[in-house]
């Protein structure tokens, strides 16, 4: 068991140890931030996904996530998210956010950037990991779901005139008005 | 303030327990009175804990002055409490933590309170007694508060270990608020309504957004139709059935072509909720016993909730043996629409139940020549509410909790006392049994005098040694140094184990005040030196 | 055995308490106060307490040191001057603000730590910062006079919890995580398309509707204005669905996600922490073993479970200790690494960093930080001790490395 009692010789211990940390001055890795390094060194992306660390690669806790379908109805476009990793992390999920273009025309992604996700929200396990919401964001494009609509008329052009949504899709990601609302061209 | 800027300021500042209890728990404690016979910290940390929730009134009841080492584990008590009166400093400092409440203090000995003013106890809500009082003394406070139906809470520590225990003729709960109970959904036997609805859905001709969000009540019940059919009318009788039923559901799906099954949550929630075709609308057998018991045959002399609890056996046996349906859903998955439907149907045959109780209600009450009207719908709703989980609790007299331990008493210690789990922990019992004694013959606690720590301990393990032979227990290992323990300690209060007990003792005053969730049973014993707890229930 | 190991009733063990032993208490709220009464009464002569809040009306159902005339007073500097004046012969100095503005030494000036917060971000930080003070010689061995014991305390209505933690001997709050929930959470769809329930409304008000609405402005779940405007928002949407039920109090409950709290359920599991600070200190009696749930709505219920410490905990297992020469590069380091006996097999292709500094990483910062490997190990990390963290794709924790260069 410890021996909490020789309280001077620790004293004097923790003086000494105290000026040695201080001269080291490394700072220590929260749990959050092991997980994070953890996932990043393990994640294997397809070349349709791009990743960028725009405050270094010594700073994991905020990244930019970039899918670029090869195939499906957004083959061709470019669509950006903000990955906001709290404190929590993996206790908590990430924050993921659709940046550009914004609005997108995407049945689950309203026009504030909001991703229906389930493993971003009901779903999250500290198990999973980055590399399961890159999967579930590249999924996402290869076959978007009618049925959990965050935008509703896509999501009723998709589920009635699946033709119709493609040219929807194509059009959205050159730039054009669907219906009151202008999508900005994939950049 | 006004009335409203007052109420304003309530809820704000009972908020968190307000969440816990509701503004109907909120205002019993409002209304409490409560007495506390003996300052000590146990007792005084109670009435602090109750004083913070907002009861009405505290009187205390106390002959000692303050002396010295009071001030040691005594929070209630400051420096210039020395050589007052105990009760006094004590009601004094409490008054600092609620500007509402009305505190009062006797500066008696509460056993010569209790012999001179029996009648002094019967218009509290509640009694603490805590420790110190005469075995004669306590058996004339516990029938006094009886016949009033005033509620007694004992609570003491001795050293490392602390004991609590409750004494009332019957405390009867409408809002036990079980954790994690099974809601009633009625699929496995639906009313006509719910069997209507359900038939209503053609599921094939849904289109693919509403098929996925057909709330899983619906599709069970389909699904158990469907089975029937195909079982001579049975839902799954065993565990095997039962996982075929589930297999079952999940095949009923929609395929997207080729066999390809795109899975909605709401069928993943009927496979987790299947389980309410085989249980969950059943009668508990504690509600059975209770229609069986003589109290539910109602007299004039009835409480309300007898009359309810009869009335709602009648609306069982007069109806498909159901009881009344409590009305809520969960949420699940489905269209708002589709889930209003649902919750409406469900709240109307609540509703429906609950007129056809309250018709049964005013029947037993003509019958009996009462006001008709005594029994608010309010009321009987609650009840209708919550009827499968009603808890009616009676408690022993001190005699019986006293009296020696024979027959089924002494073999319920002795399995207790031969199990690993709860062998030191029943010993500690018997411990604070003898304590009791030797106070008794001694006038005080064991182990008061340092000089005569040797010959305590000798006199205790003589009281621990005749109580277990007598009642033919095994002893423990560990008896020996448990009883070092006890007389180490003396009376010296060891702040954090009469904070424990004094945390207890509050949290059974409030269930009882509150008339909500579900107080002890028998008797708690706390071992500090384990950090373990025993409900002993005798 | 009732008492601890060695412990034999001395007369030097209550001037210890009241003159040489330091307890810091973090949090001053519910368990906070009742935690320095506590410690107070049981002789402890020097306690510290820390915490960044004011007082709230809402607090004065249990946290009995503060008054109405004190609300907008900070608590720890109230709380203080309460036992103070109540209790004689202790010194209780209060800190008013976050425990991450201050320094590892200031946690390491105490013999114990007790915790009675309610945030498992403030738990997961202590518990890090006291396991980074756990020491192991090169045979894996802890230092035991490194260890800095923990006891933490939590409730919820009439639940709770009290637990002891001896870092490097029981496990720590990252071996076992898996005891706090995550937060219950709604899909978007379900809040912008099928909302059902109140929460539903609430929560597409408070998500949604405000980040649209107010994009500058960030949601302050303790801003009265912001909670009247998503209370309004939500009114509106649960009437615009044929929902009912949405109140002010609700509305509270759900944004600030608010733990129900009672004076009662507060008192004990503080006074049982209390305890174990005191068996723990003095080994006046065997300690808690190692964590204690308390149940009392149901007639009172606990039950003691000892947990077993994750061998793997990339937060306090022991990892491998090495020690390298001045000269070595980090390619030399890895090579070290992957020889190593204790994961030999195990680690085929390693990122390692030290902190939050990435020296070598696999994956998508490969090429950014391939130039480390051929740089010297003290160049890069600039100490001669440090821990680092090496993951490698078949190891299934993250590995703890302590390396000295000599």
């Amino acid at each position: 068991m410890i021996k909490l009692f020789s309280v001077k010789e620790k004293q004097e211990r923790e003086r000494r140890e105290n000026a040695e940390q201080a001269k080291a001055g490394v700072k220590k890795a929260s749990a959050s931030e092991l997980r994070l390094q953890k996932d990043i060194s393990e994640l294997n992306l397809p070349k349709q996904i791009k990743i960028a660390f725009p405050d270094g690669p010594n700073k994991l806790n905020r990244f930019i996530i970039i899918v670029s379908p090869d195939e499906g109805y957004y083959k061709g476009g470019r669509f950006s998210f903000s990955f906001n990793m709290p404190d929590t992390y993996p206790h908590d999920p990430p924050k993921v956010k659709c940046e550009s273009p914004r609005p997108v025309y995407h049945p689950n992604i309203d026009l504030e950037g909001n991703v229906c996700l389930n493993i971003l929200r009901e779903d999250w396990k500290p198990v999973l990991s980055i590399s399961s919401v890159v999967y579930g964001l590249q999924f996402l494009f290869l076959d978007p779901n009618p049925d959990d609509p965050l935008n509703k008329d896509a999501a009723k052009v998709l589920a009635s005139d699946s033709r119709q949504f493609q040219i929807n899709v194509r059009r959205s990601m050159g730039g054009c008005y669907i219906g009151n609302t202008y999508f900005p061209p994939c950049k | 303030m006004t009335g409203l800027a007052k109420e304003d300021a309530k809820s704000k500042r009972y908020d968190r327990q307000i969440r816990i209890w509701g503004r109907d728990g909120q205002r019993r404690l409002e209304t409490a009175r409560v007495c506390l016979l003996g300052a000590d910290a146990d007792g005084a940390e109670a009435m602090k804990n109750l004083v913070l929730g907002g009861v009405a009134s505290y009187t205390i009841v106390d002959g000692d002055e303050v002396k010295p080492w009071d001030l040691a584990d005594n929070f209630l008590l400051d420096k210039e409490s020395l050589g007052k009166s105990k009760a006094e400093c004590v009601s004094r400092l409490l008054q600092e933590f609620s500007e509402e409440v009305s505190g009062k203090f006797i500066n008696e000995r509460p056993d010569q309170l209790i012999a001179s003013e029996p009648g002094f106890f019967k218009d509290f809500t509640l009694v603490l007694v805590h420790g110190r009082i005469g075995h004669e003394v306590l058996v004339s406070l516990e029938k006094t508060c009886r016949s009033h139906g005033v509620k007694l809470i004992f609570g003491r520590s001795y050293g490392l270990f602390g004991m609590v225990r409750i004494s009332a003729e019957e405390h009867d709960v409408i809002e036990s608020k079980p954790e994690n109970a099974l809601l009633d959904l009625r699929v496995n036997r639906p009313w006509k309504e719910l069997a209507e609805y359900a038939g209503k859905f053609d599921m094939e001709s849904l289109d693919d957004m509403t098929y996925k969000h057909v709330p899983f009540v619906v599709l069970l019940l389909k699904a158990a139709e469907l089975w029937k059919q195909g079982h001579q009318g049975a839902l799954p009788a065993d565990r095997q059935q039962q996982r075929e039923f589930k297999q079952f559901v999940r095949g009923l799906q929609r395929s997207k072509g080729e066999g390809f099954v795109d899975e909605g949550d709401n069928f993943k929630e009927a496979v987790d909720n299947a389980h309410y075709l085989w249980g969950g609308s059943s009668i508990p057998s504690e509600l059975l016993e209770y229609f069986g018991s003589s109290s539910c045959t109602p007299t004039v002399d009835s409480s309300d909730f007898w009359i309810v609890m009869a009335a709602v056996k009648a609306f069982v046996d007069n109806g498909d043996g159901a009881l009344p349906l409590p009305g809520s859903i969960p949420d699940m998955t489905a269209t708002t629409d589709l889930y209003l439907d649902l919750k409406r149907l469900y709240e109307r045959k609540a509703d429906s139940d609950v007129a056809r109780v309250e018709a049964n209600v005013k029947e037993i009450l003509v019958s009996l020549a009462l006001d008709k009207n005594r029994i608010s719908t309010e009321y009987i709703r609650l009840f209708c509410k919550n009827t499968s989980h009603l808890k009616v609790i009676k408690y022993p007299t001190i005699e019986e909790e006293r009296q020696s331990i024979t027959g089924s008493k002494s073999t319920y210690l002795k399995s207790l006392l031969l199990s690993e789990d709860t062998a030191e922990n029943a010993f500690v019992y018997i411990l604070m049994h003898a304590c009791d004694k030797f106070e008794e013959i001694n006038t005080q606690q064991p182990g008061i005098f340092d000089s005569e720590l040797e010959a305590d301990k000798e006199r205790l393990k003589g009281i621990v040694n005749s109580i277990m032979s007598e009642a033919g227990l095994p002893t423990i290992p560990l008896s020996e140094e448990y009883i070092h323990e006890v007389c180490r300690m003396g009376s010296g209060g060891i702040h954090s184990v009469e904070a424990v007990v004094g945390g207890i003792l509050a949290q059974e005053a409030i269930k009882l005040i509150t008339n909500q969730f579900v107080p002890l049973k028998g008797t708690l014993v706390y071992n500090a030196i384990r950090g373990t707890t025993l409900n002993l229930g005798m | 055995m009732l008492v601890g190991p060695g412990f034999e009733p001395s007369e030097a063990i209550l001037p210890f308490l009241r003159e040489d032993c330091r307890v810091l208490v973090i949090g001053a709220g519910g368990l906070g106060c009742e935690l320095l009464k506590d410690l107070a009464l049981l002789a402890f002569g020097n306690i510290e307490v820390i915490d960044m809040d004011t007082i709230d009306v809402s607090n004065l159902n249990r946290q009995f040191l503060f008054r109405m005339k004190d609300v907008g007073k900070p608590k720890a500097v109230v709380a203080a001057e309460r036992i103070q004046e109540r209790i004689e012969g202790v010194k209780v100095v209060p800190h008013f603000g976050r425990i991450e503005d201050k320094s590892p030494e200031f946690y390491k000036g105490f013999h114990i730590i007790v915790l009675g917060l309610d945030s498992v971000e403030a738990r997961s930080w202590i518990n890090e910062t006291v396991c980074g003070f756990l020491e192991y010689d090169d045979d894996g061995q802890l230092d035991l006079s490194t260890i800095k014991p923990l006891v933490d305390g939590g409730t919820e209505g009439f639940k709770g919890h009290a637990r002891v933690i001896l870092p490097g001997i029981t496990p720590c709050f990252a071996c076992t995580m898996w005891l706090f929930p995550p937060q219950v959470k709604f899909p978007l769809c379900t809040l912008a398309e099928t909302p059902r329930t109140p929460v539903h409304c609430i929560e597409y008000a408070h998500l949604i509707q405000w980040p649209k609405e107010n994009e500058i402005v960030e949601f302050d779940v303790d801003n009265v204005e912001h909670l009247q405007w998503c209370h309004k928002n939500a009114v509106k949407r649960a009437e615009q669905f044929g929902i009912g039920g949405v109140t002010f109090s609700l509305v509270q409950g759900v944004v600030k996600n608010i733990i129900p709290a009672i004076a009662s359920t507060n008192a004990i599991v503080a006074a049982a922490c209390a305890t174990e600070v005191l068996k723990t200190v003095t080994m006046c009696c065997a300690g808690m073993d190692n964590y204690m749930m308390y149940m009392g709505a149901e007639g009172i219920y606990t039950h003691t479970v000892k947990y077993e410490k994750d061998a793997e905990c990339p937060v306090c297992s022991s990892g491998i200790s090495l020690t390298i020469s001045e000269s070595k590069t980090l390619a030399e380091l890895i090579d070290v690494v992957s020889a190593h006996a204790s994961v030999k097999g195990n680690i085929s292709a390693p990122s390692i960093s030290c902190g939050s500094m990435n020296l070598y990483m696999h994956g998508p910062l490969e090429e950014a930080t391939r130039p480390n490997l051929q740089r010297k190990v003290k160049d890069l990390i600039m100490t001669n001790k440090a821990t680092l963290a090496i993951n490698d794709k078949k190891l299934p924790r993250t590995l703890r490395l302590n390396l000295t260069i000599a």
